[in-house]
Parts: C-alpha cells; sequence; structure tokens
C-alpha cells in the first residue's frame, strides 16, 4: 500500500477560518495554518491534496497556500452534514486509494525527528491497513474526541488493533467499553486528528448517508466503528504533540509551543522571561526601590 | 486441624453445609475452647473473604449460643472497659484482642464471651459491607466517580436535547422517566442478600415482576400506572434544585458540600441519586468549589439542573422495593440527561439496566440504606428470572467471593409465560398493604447469620425453598396459578418461618385465618412479599372471586388492625392495590414545547412560594413557566381541580382538630399532671440546675463491686426450706404480682406509641403471645401449683390503660382464674423540647457507637438538623407539636407502688385479703420471672423490705447495677454513675424484679394499712418521699406521623424517678440475690428475639408456663 493523497477538512461551521490564521513556524518563517498542514503531509510523501471547504471558501484558501498550489484541489460541502460527509465529500479524489486525513484546526508536532504524518504513514503501509493515530487522553476531556477500544498488539509498545470506536463518550461508558491493559486508571485512547484511511472508509461513509435520514449528521467515529468490523484497522499510540487552535487560547498556545521548538527558541524564551518579569518580579523590585 | 477450619475450607458440599450447632452439641467446654483458639488463627491468616467471615460467625454462634452453656464456664467477670470503647468506635480487632488478653488473664467467663459474641458478630458484618462496597466500586462504569474530585474535570455534559428552545417563550424541554415497581412472585429465602448471592450464587434466584399499580377505591388514580415517576431538566438558575413531590420538599442547592448532607431535610435519596448517577460524583465529597462552577461545565453559564421525583400513592413498607425504584429511576433519567445512555427515551439497553442497578446499590450505600439485589428489578420489562452468577476471571470479584455483585436477569418471554398466563396471574392475585411498616434490616442480618453458620432447620429449610423455587417456575410456565398459589403458601408457612420465624405476626395471620375460612378452596394461597409480612402482601384467589375478595380484603384487614392497632405498630389504614404487570420496565419520555410542564403536585408545592415573589423577582424561566402552566390550567382537563388545590394551600383554613379525641390539656388535667412540679422542672432544665450531665453522682462518690459474701447466689437453687416457706405463704394468699405496664416500650417499637404489653411478640406455646398473656400463664401455674388463685395486678398510663383494659375484655382476661386487676396511673409528666446542651452531652460526650463509614456521617449530619430543630422550637419549652399523647410522658416506675396506694387498688386487694403481706414486682420484658417459692420463701425469711434479683452481667447489660457506694450496698441507674467505665466493674445487673414487704413499705411512706383511706394522708406523703427520691433527665426518642407512612423521630426531655434508689434510703432493709440469666434478663429490642429464641431462653419461659 502506498499513500500519496491526503484529505484535510476545513468546512465546519466554526473552524473554516482557522486554516488562514497566520503563525511563525519553527523555520522563523510566517505561514498561514494551512501553509503548515500541507508541508506536514508533504514530510510524509503526499503528492496530493484535497481540502474540503465551506461554499465560497475557495479564493481565500488559494490566495495563502503559496508554492504548494499545484498540488492542492478543493472540494466544497454544500450543507453542513457533519464531519464523516465532509470526508466522504472527497470521494471522487481519493478514488479507490488510501489517504492520509487531517482536521484543519489542529497542528500537529513531532517529538522526533520523523514527522507526524511520516511516523503514520510509515505504519500503515508496513501493515497495510487503515491506522489512526491516537493519544492517551484522561478521562475529564473525553467529551471532545472519538476514543477506541482494542487490545495491544503482541510485541509492539505503540500498535493497537482496534476493536471498538466511540464519538465523545462518557466515562461510564468508556469505562465499560474502552480500557485498554497497560494504561493508566482513568485513561483512554482518544483520536490525536490524524489518520490513513482506506477505501472502504469512504464505502462505508457513502452506506451511512444513505441511510441517514436527511437531516442526520454523519460522523467518521461511526464509519470507523464499522470498519474495525470489515477489516484490520490499528492505532499508533502517540507521545507527539498536537494543538486545537479552534479552543479559546488554542492558536496562542500552539504558536508558543511551535516557537519553542523552532530556531527562535532563545529569542521567544527570552521575550517570554522578561514577559514575567515585569509582570510578576518588576512591579515588586520597583516597589522595593 | 481443628474440626471447624475442616467445615469452612471443605470442598466436599456436604462437609462445608455441616452445622454449627450440631458439632457444638456435644463438644465440651474445653474442645469448644481450643476450636475458638484455632478458628481465630484461621480468620487471620487466611486471604478468602468468605472463610474469614464464615470463621467470624462461627467464633460470634460459639461465645452467644454454646459457651454459656457449657459445664464449667465461670458466670462472674469483668468486662475490660476500653474493649468496650473500642467496640463502639468499631475498632474490632482491637476490641477482640482486649477480650481475649483479659480471657487469657483472668479465665474465661460469661461476660468475656458475650462481649466477644458482640464484637465476632458486627466484624463479620462490616466485613461484608466492605466487600458489597469495594464491588460496587469496582464495578465498570462506575469508577471513574470515584476519580474525579474537581469540578474542572468534570466528564459529562447534559444533552443538548434538553438545552434547546425554540424561542424565548419556550420552556427547557423535560425528561419524565417512569418506573414500575418489583414485586417478588417466588419469596426465594431473601437469596437476593447480597452476602447470600455472592457466596451462593446457584441458590440466590428470584422471580422479579414488574408491576403498575394504583390505591384502590380512591378517585386519584383509575387505572394501574408506574407508581415512580422522575423529572430532569434543565433551568436558568446556576442552583441544583431537587422537588420530592410526594414528601412535600424542595431545595435549591448551592454547594457541593450541600449535596453530602443526607439527613438535613427528606431529600437524601434524590441527593443519592444525583451523587450515584456521576452528576456530583463521590470523588467530589468535600471540594470546596461552589455548584455553579460544576454546573456551569455540566450544563452552561448561569444554568443549573432541577430533578423532581414523585410516588404515586404508594406507601412506605409496601414491601415494593419503592425507595429502591425511586433511586433507580432517578439515577437512570440522571444518567440519560448527562448521556451516559445511547437513547434518551424508550427503554434502557440490558448494559444501561445493569449500570443502573449497580449505581442504585451505590446510591443506597451512600444514603446508608440497603435492600436486595431484585429491588430494582423494575428497570427491566415483565418478568423476570434473576440469578447469582459465579464469578469469572475478568470479574472484579473473581477469587474474592464466589458469585458476582450483580446476578444476571433473564427476561422471561411470551413463549415461557404466555399473555394468558400473565393475565390469569392478575386476574387472581389480590396485592395489599396491610398498614405494618417496619424495619427489616434486623431480618435480613439474621437471614445472612444462619446461612453462613448452616444451622441445620434452616439450611434445610433453604433447600426446601429451592425446590419450591423450581415449581413455582414450572407452575408459571404452565399457566396454574393455582398451583403457585399452593406453593407461595407452602413456602411462607414452611421454609420462610423455619429460617426467619419472625417473618411472620398475629397480624397476618389473623387475616390468612379470616381469608380461609371465608372463601375455602376460592382461596389459593398466601403469598409474602419482600422481608417481612405486615405490609405488602399477595393473596392468590379465584379469578372469579377476586373482585369481592378485594372488598373483602379492605374490611377483614381494617377490622383486624383496628383489634390489634394498640398491640402492633401500624404506620398507615390498609390498603388493597389495584395492579398490571408492565411489559416496559424503565421507559422515559421527552416533554417538548406546550407538553414541557412537571406534575400537577409540582406547581401546587412550588406556585405559593413563586407567587410570594415581586414577578421581576423571578427567573425568566419560571415567569415563562408561570404563563404556560396559568394557560394549561385553562385547557386541559386533567388539570381542571388543581385552581381549588391551589387556593386551599395559598388559603389554608383551620386545621380540623378532632372531637373525639381528647386535647392535650384535658389530658393533662385527667393525668393527674403535676403543673408546679412541672415548671419548677422546665426552670431548674433551662437554668441548668438539672440535666443530664446532673444526673451524676459526684466524681468523689466511693462506687465499687460488691462482694460474694454481700449477696446470695440462687443460680443454682435455693433450699428446701426457702421453698416450704413460699409455698406455705402463697397457699395463704400472702402474695401478689405487680406486673410494669405503664411505659411506652419505647425501644420496643421505637417510639410508634403501641403498648408492649399488648405486643403479640412471639409465638409460644403453638401461638402468638402477648407478654401479659406471659405473664398471667405463669401465674396461673403457680396459682395451680399452691392451689391459691394468685391476685396479678398490672399497672398502666395514660398510655397503656385504655387498649390494655379493653384487649382484656376483648380476651376475657386470658382465662386467668385468679383476681387481675389494673393500676391506672395517676401521675403524668408533659415532655420538653431538649436542650441543646443536653443533646450534646448525649451525642458528643457520653461514648457513643460509631455507624458504619456512611451511616455516621448521615447520623451526624441529623445530629446537626435536630441540633437546630430543638433550638428553633426553643429548648425547655413545652414539647405539644405532635399528638397529644405523644406528648405526655410516664414520671419512672418509682411511682407505680405510690400509684397503688392513690388508686384504691391495694387499699381493695388488702380489705378483700387481709393475709396479703409480699408483693413481687416486675418489668412487663422480664420474661422469665415468676413467683418463684424458693425466693419467695428467701425474701420472707431475710425479712428485707426489698429484696431485689440481680443477674451476672452481660456486655448488653447496660443501665446500673449493684454497688457498694460510700459504704453502702445500693442499686444505682447507670444514669448516675459519674464515669461509665464503673459500670465495667460491677459484676451484676439489676432485674428490676423485686420482692416486696407490703407493711414495711408501708411504714417508709409513714402509712399503714387503715391510712390509706386517707386520700390526703397518702398524697402527702408520696410527696415528701418522692422529694427525697432523684429526679433523673432523659432523652427519649418519639415519633411524629405524617404523610403516606412517612416517620420523624424527635429526641424530647423528659424526667422519671426510679425504684432503685428506693434501696439507697437507710431507713429501708434492702437484700439482693442472683438469678439464673434466663429468669432476671429483659428483651428489650425485638432484634433480641432471634437470640433469645436460640439460646433456649423461650424454651425455658413456656416451661414456666401454663397456656
Amino acid at each position: 500500500m502506498k499513500i500519496t493523497k491526503a484529505v484535510i477538512t476545513a468546512a465546519g461551521k466554526d473552524q473554516h477560518h482557522l486554516p488562514l490564521q497566520t503563525l511563525i513556524d519553527r523555520d522563523g518563517k510566517e505561514k498561514s495554518v494551512l501553509q503548515i498542514l500541507v508541508e506536514e503531509t508533504i514530510s510524509g510523501g503526499i503528492e496530493e491534496i484535497c481540502v474540503v471547504v465551506q461554499p465560497g471558501d475557495e479564493a481565500s484558501y488559494s490566495a495563502i497556500i503559496g508554492d504548494h498550489a499545484g498540488r492542492l484541489n478543493f472540494v466544497v460541502q454544500s450543507q453542513p452534514l457533519g464531519y464523516g460527509h465532509a470526508i466522504y465529500c472527497a470521494k471522487d479524489f481519493t478514488q479507490d486509494d488510501p489517504f492520509l486525513h487531517l482536521v484543519g484546526d489542529h497542528l500537529y508536532l513531532s517529538r522526533q525527528k520523523k514527522s507526524c504524518s511520516q511516523q503514520l504513514i510509515e505504519v500503515a503501509e508496513a501493515e497495510d491497513c487503515a491506522v489512526s493515530s491516537v493519544q492517551a487522553t484522561r478521562e475529564n476531556l473525553l467529551s471532545y474526541f472519538g476514543a477506541i477500544g482494542g487490545r495491544r498488539i503482541h510485541g509492539r509498545q505503540d500498535l493497537y488493533r482496534i476493536e471498538t470506536v466511540v464519538e465523545k463518550p462518557t466515562p461510564t461508558d468508556a469505562e465499560q467499553r474502552l480500557i485498554i491493559p497497560g494504561l493508566r486508571a482513568g485513561y483512554y485512547l482518544c483520536f490525536f486528528g490524524m489518520h490513513v484511511l482506506t477505501p472502504t472508509v469512504m464505502e462505508i461513509l457513502g452506506e451511512q448517508i444513505e441511510k441517514a435520514a436527511a437531516s442526520r449528521r454523519i460522523t467518521l467515529s461511526d464509519a470507523l466503528d464499522e470498519l474495525a468490523e470489515r477489516e484490520q484497522y490499528l492505532a499508533l499510540g502517540k507521545s507527539d504533540l498536537r494543538y486545537d487552535i479552534g479552543v479559546k487560547y488554542g492558536l496562542l498556545t500552539a504558536q508558543v509551543a511551535l516557537a519553542l521548538n523552532g530556531k527562535d527558541r532563545d529569542e521567544v524564551l527570552e521575550k517570554l522571561l522578561e514577559l514575567l518579569y515585569v509582570r510578576e518580579l518588576g512591579t515588586s523590585s520597583r516597589e522595593t526601590e | 486441624m481443628s474440626e471447624l477450619t475442616k467445615i469452612i475450607t471443605a470442598k466436599d458440599p456436604v462437609l462445608r453445609n455441616s452445622s454449627l450447632d450440631a458439632f457444638c452439641r456435644t463438644a465440651p467446654l474445653e474442645e469448644l475452647m481450643a476450636e475458638c483458639e484455632s478458628l481465630e488463627l484461621f480468620r487471620h491468616k487466611n486471604d478468602n473473604l468468605y472463610e474469614r467471615v464464615r470463621a467470624l460467625f462461627f467464633l460470634y454462634a460459639i461465645h452467644r449460643f454454646h459457651l454459656p452453656n457449657k459445664q464449667g464456664i465461670k458466670s462472674e467477670g469483668s468486662i475490660p472497659f476500653h474493649g468496650y470503647i473500642n467496640l463502639l468506635k468499631r475498632r474490632f480487632e482491637e476490641a477482640i484482642e482486649i477480650f481475649l488478653d483479659e480471657s487469657r488473664a483472668t479465665g474465661h467467663s460469661d461476660a468475656l464471651s458475650s462481649a466477644l459474641a458482640a464484637a465476632y458478630h458486627r466484624l463479620g458484618f462490616q466485613t461484608l459491607a466492605d466487600q458489597v462496597r469495594r464491588s460496587v466500586r469496582s464495578v465498570r462504569g462506575n469508577q471513574w466517580m470515584f476519580r474525579i474530585g474537581h469540578p474542572a474535570d468534570h466528564p459529562l455534559r447534559v444533552r443538548k436535547e434538553l438545552l434547546s428552545v425554540k424561542s424565548k417563550d419556550y420552556l427547557f424541554p423535560i425528561l419524565r422517566e417512569a418506573t414500575p415497581v418489583r414485586m417478588d412472585l417466588s419469596h426465594s429465602g431473601w437469596s437476593d442478600i447480597f452476602f447470600l448471592g455472592m457466596d451462593f450464587p446457584e441458590g440466590a434466584r428470584v422471580l422479579n415482576v414488574s408491576i403498575d399499580l394504583s390505591v384502590r377505591q380512591t378517585n386519584e388514580y383509575s387505572n394501574p400506572r408506574p407508581p415512580v415517576e422522575t423529572y430532569f431538566r434543565a433551568i436558568d438558575q446556576p442552583v441544583l434544585r431537587l422537588v420530592s413531590i410526594d414528601l412535600e420538599t424542595s431545595a435549591e442547592i448551592t454547594s457541593i458540600a450541600e449535596v453530602f448532607d443526607f439527613a438535613k431535610d427528606y431529600l437524601g435519596l434524590l441527593k443519592a441519586a444525583v451523587i450515584a448517577s456521576g452528576i456530583v460524583p463521590p470523588g467530589m465529597e468535600g471540594a470546596e468549589q461552589p455548584l455553579s462552577m460544576l454546573l456551569e461545565r455540566l450544563v452552561k453559564p448561569g444554568h443549573g439542573i432541577e430533578i423532581v421525583s414523585r410516588v404515586n400513592g404508594i406507601p412506605k413498607g409496601s414491601r415494593l422495593a419503592v425507595s429502591t425504584t425511586l433511586l433507580a429511576s432517578l439515577i437512570a433519567v440522571c444518567m440519560r440527561a448527562t448521556g451516559q445512555t445511547v437513547a434518551l427515551t424508550g427503554q434502557l439497553r440490558e448494559d444501561e439496566r445493569r449500570l443502573v442497578a449497580a449505581r442504585a446499590i451505590l446510591g443506597e450505600w451512600l444514603a446508608g440504606s440497603g435492600g436486595g439485589w431484585q429491588d430494582s428489578g423494575g428497570i427491566w420489562p415483565g418478568i423476570k428470572l434473576i440469578q447469582g452468577v459465579e464469578a469469572r476471571p475478568d470479574d472484579p470479584e473473581y477469587g474474592v467471593s464466589t458469585g458476582r455483585l450483580l446476578p444476571a436477569h433473564y427476561i422471561m418471554t411470551q413463549k415461557d409465560v404466555t399473555s394468558q398466563v400473565r393475565q390469569h396471574l392478575q386476574d387472581s392475585l389480590v396485592l395489599v398493604h396491610g398498614g405494618m411498616a417496619q424495619d427489616v434490616g434486623p431480618i435480613l442480618e439474621m437471614v445472612t447469620e444462619k446461612y453462613l453458620l448452616r444451622s441445620e432447620q434452616e439450611w434445610q429449610g433453604r433447600q426446601r425453598a429451592i425446590q419450591l423455587f423450581d415449581k413455582i417456575v414450572g407452575h408459571l410456565k404452565r399457566g396454574s396459578i393455582r398451583d403457585i398459589g399452593n406453593c407461595t403458601h407452602q413456602n411462607f408457612d414452611g421454609p420462610i418461618q423455619t429460617i426467619i420465624p419472625w417473618a411472620s405476626n398475629l397480624f397476618t395471620e389473623t387475616i390468612i385465618e379470616r381469608v380461609r375460612k371465608e372463601f375455602a378452596n376460592d382461596f389459593w394461597g398466601f403469598w409474602m412479599l419482600g422481608g417481612m409480612s405486615g405490609g405488602g402482601m399477595g393473596f392468590i384467589f379465584d379469578p372469579k372471586r377476586k373482585t369481592v375478595a378485594q372488598d373483602r380484603l379492605q374490611s377483614i384487614m381494617r377490622e383486624t388492625k383496628n383489634q390489634l392497632q394498640k398491640a402492633i405498630p401500624f404506620a398507615i389504614e390498609p390498603v388493597v392495590y389495584d395492579f398490571a404487570i408492565n411489559e416496559n420496565g424503565s421507559i422515559a419520555e421527552l416533554l417538548e414545547g406546550d407538553r414541557a410542564l412537571m406534575p400537577p403536585g409540582y406547581y401546587t408545592l412550588s406556585i405559593p412560594d413563586l407567587l410570594r415573589l415581586e414577578r421581576r423577582k423571578l427567573a425568566r424561566m419560571q415567569r415563562t413557566e408561570l404563563d404556560h402552566f396559568a394557560t394549561a390550567c385553562r385547557n386541559r382537563p386533567e388539570l381542571a381541580g388543581i385552581i381549588q388545590v391551589l387556593f386551599d394551600r395559598l388559603l389554608p383554613g383551620s386545621a380540623q382538630e378532632s372531637t373525639d379525641k381528647k386535647s392535650l390539656d384535658e389530658l393533662l388535667q385527667d393525668y393527674g399532671f403535676d403543673r408546679i412540679q412541672h415548671e419548677q422542672i422546665k426552670a431548674d432544665l433551662r437554668t441548668g440546675r438539672i440535666g443530664l450531665a446532673q444526673n451524676r453522682l459526684p466524681v468523689s462518690s466511693k462506687i465499687q463491686d460488691v462482694s460474694s459474701d454481700d449477696i446470695v447466689n440462687a443460680t443454682t437453687g435455693l433450699s428446701e426450706r426457702h421453698r416450704n416457706i413460699g409455698m406455705e405463704a402463697l397457699a395463704q394468699g400472702a402474695v401478689a404480682v405487680v406486673s410494669l405496664a405503664g411505659g411506652a416500650g419505647s425501644r420496643w417499637t421505637k417510639g410508634a406509641g403501641v403498648v408492649k404489653a399488648l405486643n403479640p411478640f412471639c409465638r409460644l406455646g403453638g401461638r402468638h403471645r402477648t407478654f401479659i398473656e406471659t405473664h398471667l400463664a405463669k401465674s396461673r401455674r403457680i396459682s395451680r401449683l399452691c392451689g391459691t388463685p394468685l391476685p396479678h395486678i398490672i399497672t398502666t398510663s395514660y398510655l397503656t390503660h385504655q387498649p390494655i383494659e379493653t384487649y382484656l375484655q376483648r380476651v376475657d382476661n386470658y382465662g386467668y382464674e385468679g383476681p387481675l386487676l389494673l393500676s391506672p396511673g395517676r401521675f403524668v409528666g408533659l415532655r420538653l423540647i431538649p436542650m441543646t446542651r443536653d443533646l450534646q452531652f448525649a451525642w458528643e460526650e457520653m461514648p457513643q457507637q460509631l455507624l458504619d463509614e456512611q451511616a455516621q456521617k448521615v447520623l451526624e449530619s441529623l445530629h446537626a438538623a435536630l441540633l437546630d430543630w430543638a433550638r428553633k422550637m426553643g429548648e425547655g419549652g413545652d414539647y405539644t407539636d405532635n399528638v397529644p399523647l405523644q406528648c405526655l410522658h410516664p414520671v419512672g416506675h418509682w411511682y407505680e407502688l405510690p400509684n397503688l396506694f392513690v388508686n384504691g387498688i391495694l387499699k381493695r386487694l388488702l380489705e378483700e385479703r387481709p393475709r396479703l403481706k409480699y408483693l413481687m414486682l416486675h418489668n412487663i420484658d422480664t420474661l422469665g420471672t415468676d413467683v418463684d417459692p424458693a425466693l419467695l420463701g428467701y425474701h420472707i425469711d431475710q425479712g428485707a423490705c426489698v429484696t431485689t434479683e440481680v443477674i451476672t452481667r452481660r456486655i448488653e447489660d447496660r443501665g446500673g447495677g449493684l454497688a457498694r457506694i460510700d459504704g453502702q450496698i445500693r442499686l444505682i441507674e447507670g444514669l448516675a454513675l459519674p464515669r461509665e467505665e464503673i459500670e465495667f466493674n460491677l459484676s451484676y445487673y439489676n432485674t428490676s424484679t423485686t420482692w416486696i414487704d407490703i407493711d414495711q413499705l408501708l411504714n417508709v411512706f409513714d402509712l399503714n394499712r387503715t391510712q390509706l383511706n386517707d386520700k390526703a394522708k397518702v398524697l402527702d406523703s408520696i410527696r415528701n418521699l418522692s422529694s427525697r427520691m432523684p429526679t433523673y433527665i432523659t432523652l427519649k426518642d418519639v415519633k411524629k406521623r405524617w404523610g403516606k407512612g412517612q416517620e420523624d423521630v424527635f429526641p424530647v426531655t423528659q424526667f422519671e424517678k426510679l425504684w432503685g434508689d428506693m434501696t439507697a434510703l437507710p431507713e429501708i432493709k434492702s437484700s439482693f440475690v442472683v438469678v439464673p440469666r434466663q429468669r432476671g434478663q429483659q428483651l428489650k429490642e425485638p432484634a433480641q428475639l432471634d437470640g433469645w429464641l436460640r439460646d433456649g431462653s423461650a424454651a425455658y419461659v413456656d416451661s414456666i408456663c401454663e397456656w
């Protein structure tokens, strides 16, 4: 299995402006979030990228993409029928190929030399199946994520066979269905926002859209739960960092994280310390003068 | 290896199920002591929970029932006080160690056995309760709730559907859960007790039916409906509002601490549900953050939730597990609302029902109550076979107990039990509530204990119950309801009463007898529901007679209750239900738009308060709701009468006092209330001159135990000479018996205000007997023995006179041949609101029984509420906020003999029987006492004014004893001891049985036989002597009944003067004699009955009676 395509979703009601935000990347250059995400996919060997957008957003996205414009395709999700439906909109783009999927409101920061997408794609190609990146997450955050239940693969510290996928479970449900041996009590494997998906996922999404009532929103988690029934589906445990830029101070946190992991680390640290000094110590030192 | 540890660890079921009693009967003292040592070692070394627990119960039973009867055991011995204190503080292991050390140091005694028995018994139950608690916590789906400690970590969110409003005039939708209650069609020998199911899963089986109910002959509910309804909605105020419609209580909670304060109000069950459902998870107990912080996360900023409960007219004690069902229903609705179930509405999934059941157990533990594992059966639909399940490797119970905490539910299909059979069952069964509402807790403990001991008869009873269960299931599948009736009746007559004789009572048996007579072959059988009979019960009839049977049962129960209501505690008038099998189980519905209204009772409760506020002060939603409700009142026919109800609530008429009952003032006048003395006591109490702390003798008093030379030991019998003297006096008619029956017996009936003397407490000589009948039967035997009828006087009081008189007339004095006289009390007191000083002294200064962790929290919260109550009501004021009879109090048994002088009974007796010289005075609960000729002879021979019988002390004998105080041998009340530990040095306990020389006593009062005619002189001399007697201030629990069988218990202050203090008067010649325990022990609480029956005491009493 060779993965050369990626789908980035950016059509959510409150998130469609997020990929347009500008940040200073680790290399010290000013980039849009979308650019950073595109570079993340390219680092994993992706050649073609499809961005799912709301109607009317294509132009503003095209304007910020810079050098990679040639790799990008835009697909419009004409009605807000949910996350699963957004991915399904890229069906003509992915055709019968497996593809990397990222959400447009997250930034990923690898702790290793290899990027997050590169690590994931390598596992998917080696195992020849769908793989989702997951991260151990405390139970009080379960209401933000999809979570998986399954078993660790013998001999691998970071790889799990997924048996169940539940979207935003309550801890009550999680404790009954999603306990993973080896994880600390109260921790579950939740999606990291990055997946390698097979064509079967598109097939399942198609079936679900057909079956669902007109107004029902289609979730990806339901389709992935079904995927686990039909074929081998793995999870790759990550200790890397991911930042949700859609939450309060999310963009700021992501920026600080990028800066502290990049070439301007010392400069930024110095500025942060200065801020702290003036805020906390500076005041008191003036008072004593 | 010891024989008993072999039994405990045996793999072979025949050996494992061997009875302890069988082994102990033949084993001599030394062997039993050696076995105790082995068991003690075994339980410390063993890891298996149930083996340890069984060893504890073996040790308890050996010390309680077997060692005391063995030849060679010392009857006297002291119990180390610090061991007792450890026992009170629930430090059982330390207490046991102290008692065992004492036994090794000073030799084993009956007294130490009693202390060890108490400690082993309670440690056994503590171990079992801890295990259930651990198991509930370890159920998957519950664990997280114990980890979440900060509101910011709260992982739950109220579902969006409950927060969607279409416009600003709309109300938040309401989620309504309707839940049937459960009835147990089999009564399976209480096999749903957790401990039993976890040790003997194969024997833990019940047939559990979900039912809808309505109370017959009321217009309120025409058709059976789910008896329990619970409601959940979001509100636009950052509070947790809890409302109980049936208890007419609501609260707006703003702090996390208050959610955990269970006894503050009547909303303990709702609070337990809020916690057990994870809304305020148990891990948050003690969190300081405001509740609004949690609600902001759970709902949204500025918002909160409202939870409402409603039980549709089903009174307490229905034996239909109403409170557990209510808890389960509340938990279900809260879980649905917070996304912990897949579906918001409709039925629950099987895994969800199981979790609700597990959380209901958790909730019961939190609120300090408890039931069986089938009690939340109402959340399942239809007819279920529920059975214990063996623990498997992936269960948390595996390796700890044989069975799992939660059983498996098999819902019987239409193929198993057809619709016709279901209908046939409904057409045959008459469900009733007899009106009794008793605490079944002690019964469930007895069942556990007897199971663990495998007592022969009880164990055979259980096997028989298991066979009957199979038969009932078979008959149900075949559709033979008549055979089911036959089996349930056999079960009641046989196994149930073999295991627990106290499951039946005179009330139930009278009803069954009358039904059988009236309906003959059309009555197919009786069926006991739940823990014990008298409350919820079933009668199975030929369907063609069902309607008649319902009518007749109503009358029969009412008539029987009227006959027995002063003898047995009833909480409510008996009712007959209509019922239907509920095939849905717990089901939820979302009420939206115009339908988003609470049930009518909610508004009659809440609107009066809202109307008192200015409209601008109401929250937006409250204003909208008032508008919606007003519209609904005009348009919806089911709300037609509500305006009138609201009007009555807003402008309540004057309370209708019943005219046929006397007012408090009239009663006080009738019963000899001394207003001057009362005001003096009140003033003294308020100024602190008298009080609990002032009851005590000065600390400088020298209080020592008596030596064996100071008393005569009659435990092995007195001389033939004494017997002859006594027989002669009896033959001459020189003796009369005085049974004290004026007291309320508040420990017996927990303050219910019934007459203990008339309580048919136990089956003796083949029938249920009252205390009075038992005492008369002993006097009858003595009368026949000596050939002269023995006069028997029963003292009565304002509380007991009328009922005893009527009862004795009805039973024709039980055919007693000798004179039977009632001596009505002539002194009465008025209860007072307690001083908080005294409450605090009682709860904080005196050694207190520490309860199980959660129960203790509930108790402490209750104490805080009661202190508040006393302050609000006015400390030291007259207690008048109850039915008049509950406001009066008897003034202590010192007055019983003066009563005889004042009411003319003694005068009359002496005139009729000039040879009468002696009285034997005894308490109504000293069942083993009789006019024993030898003891009488001893008293005559001594020439004493009073001879008091004492017994050697056991740990349960609290309340003073015989002592040498500053050189004088006398009785001392527990209230008067300057330090608690002194009591533990006193070897002898007062039985309250006293032999009196009439003339010497009159002399002490400065009276003689002829002066009894002079009323003024009599009253004067009584007043003079009474002023020399100490006045004790005591606290008594008084019940106040309200609503549908609800009861509150309040501590009130009263005073008393006690007979034992007569022995302190220097002019009285007193002597003391030690009698056998079986003669001198007293039955104070129903919980003692089982031990009393098992240790041979009942048989002893039977042997000295002629019925």
